[in-house]
């Protein structure tokens, strides 16, 4: 819990050296690492504001990724630019690490009143100019005092960091968590309806045991399916070969003598069947795709079949 | 500066997603199989019902079988019939043609399951039967 407890803070600066910092620091950011104007627009809101700055900039600042603040002063904006980039190596180069960084301000919001010069470091000062706070080299103004935070009292000016603002524009890093976002909730949408569809689908396929009066397992009605489809086939064929049988054209003299099944055997004896005829009634059964034994008999023959 | 890092959050979002992912794949096979299986079983117990009230409903074979028999076509016919638990059996020496083509006829256009038949010619007119019919 930071909220009552002050922290040390730290002016940062390319040019000044520092002790390693092991805890919480604040850093005031030197107008060394960031671009200042201040300027009259004609919009209200900050909001409308920060969408001119890319602009407004675009002259003078170098190639690279900014990210932009800007606050109301009077009717006048100060706003700013700055190279996030820039000042995450600045931090590092001077070895301060970024979980110990609590609020990172800029010079110009946390300096403001200053009646003279003040020095930063051997080579440098700040000093504010109508409004704007200037970095100056020491030799232009003789009278100077030390940079002093222990008494500060921090602006609510504080700026973000973007740490991947050079890889990734935070807009689209917000596309692609919004899409990343949108395709958690679908698939995520797609898995209930899933699993709620077969859990339904599960308990028809319950029901249709209950309905239909079967065996606990699909594997006992495939057995039962089975042995009444084999019921139904033979009994298919018996029917099938008496109908060829009978529709045979005998001759005045000939005669069905015989006709038995049992243990899927069909035997049917002619008599009064010569050889010729013989011949003309296998070539018929043949025609109708059945297999069968021929037994000639004292006065025809005899077929046997196999259902 | 105390922010999380967005790779950590969207590495977080990639994983979920991932997970997700995987989770809905398995639950859609799982889906595919359940679908798969209420087919196959909804078509099994069709089938089998089907199949089940032409060659297992004892009740209504036993009924119709007898319906056959009383027929007033068979009564002057000497037919021997005896019904067991799960047979009919039928035996005469000497039946009618008339009443062999009745009685066949009625036999083999039904869904009975026959296990027996012996029909042999005695005369032009006559011939000697034996039929078994299971249920």
């Amino acid at each position: 819990m930071q909220f009552n407890k002050k922290l040390p803070t730290i002016f940062l600066d390319s040019n000044s050296e520092y002790e390693l910092v092991d805890s919480k620091v604040n850093i005031v950011l030197s107008p060394s690492l960031y671009w200042v104007k201040k300027i009259s627009l004609p919009v209200k809101s900050v909001r409308d504001t920060l969408k001119l700055l890319p602009s407004i900039f675009e002259d003078i600042l170098p190639d690279g990724n900014y990210s932009y603040y800007a606050y109301k002063n009077g009717d006048e904006f100060i706003v700013f630019a700055y190279n996030d980039k820039f000042i995450l190596d600045t931090i590092s180069q001077k070895g301060i690490s970024l979980s110990n960084i609590s609020n990172i301000y800029f010079a110009q919001t946390e300096i403001t009143n200053l009646e003279s010069a003040i020095k930063i470091d051997e080579k440098q000062s700040i000093y504010i100019k109508d409004d704007i706070l200037i970095l100056i080299p020491c030799c232009w103004i003789e009278e100077k005092s030390e940079l002093d935070f222990s008494d500060i009292k921090h602006s609510k000016h504080k700026i973000t960091i973007h740490q991947f603002g050079h890889i990734v524009e935070t807009k689209s890093l917000y596309k692609i968590g919004a899409i990343l976002v949108v395709m958690i909730l679908l698939l995520s949408s797609e898995y209930f309806i899933t699993s709620y569809k077969s859990s339904n689908i599960i308990s028809a396929k319950d029901e249709i045991f209950q309905n239909y009066k079967l065996k606990s397992t699909t594997f006992q009605n495939k057995a039962l399916l089975k042995k009444y489809k084999n019921i139904d086939t033979l009994q298919t064929k018996i029917r099938e070969y008496i109908s060829y049988i009978l529709k045979l054209k005998l001759q005045k003299a000939e005669r069905i003598s015989f006709i038995s099944f049992k243990n899927k055997k069909m035997l049917i004896s002619f008599s009064g069947v010569s050889k010729s005829r013989e011949d003309v009634i296998k070539k018929t059964l043949t025609s109708k795709g059945i297999n069968f034994k021929v037994k000639p008999t004292k006065d025809g023959m005899k077929i046997e079949v196999s259902l | 500066m105390n922010r999380i890092n967005p790779l950590y959050i969207g590495l977080s979002l990639v994983v979920l997603l991932s997970f997700i992912s995987y989770k809905l794949n398995m639950v859609t096979n799982e889906y595919d199989v359940a679908k798969s299986e209420y087919k196959e079983t909804l078509a099994l117990a069709n089938e089998l019902k089907s199949l089940k009230n032409v060659y297992g409903d004892k009740k209504r074979v036993k009924k119709s079988l007898q319906k056959i028999l009383n027929h007033s076509s068979l009564r002057v016919s000497e037919i021997n019939k005896s019904f067991t638990k799960s047979t009919l059996k039928i035996d005469a020496k000497t039946i009618d043609v008339k009443a062999l083509n009745f009685l066949m006829g009625k036999l083999l256009n039904g869904t009975y399951q026959i296990t027996n038949i012996k029909i042999k010619k005695l005369s032009d007119l006559r011939v000697s039967l034996e039929l078994e019919i299971k249920w």
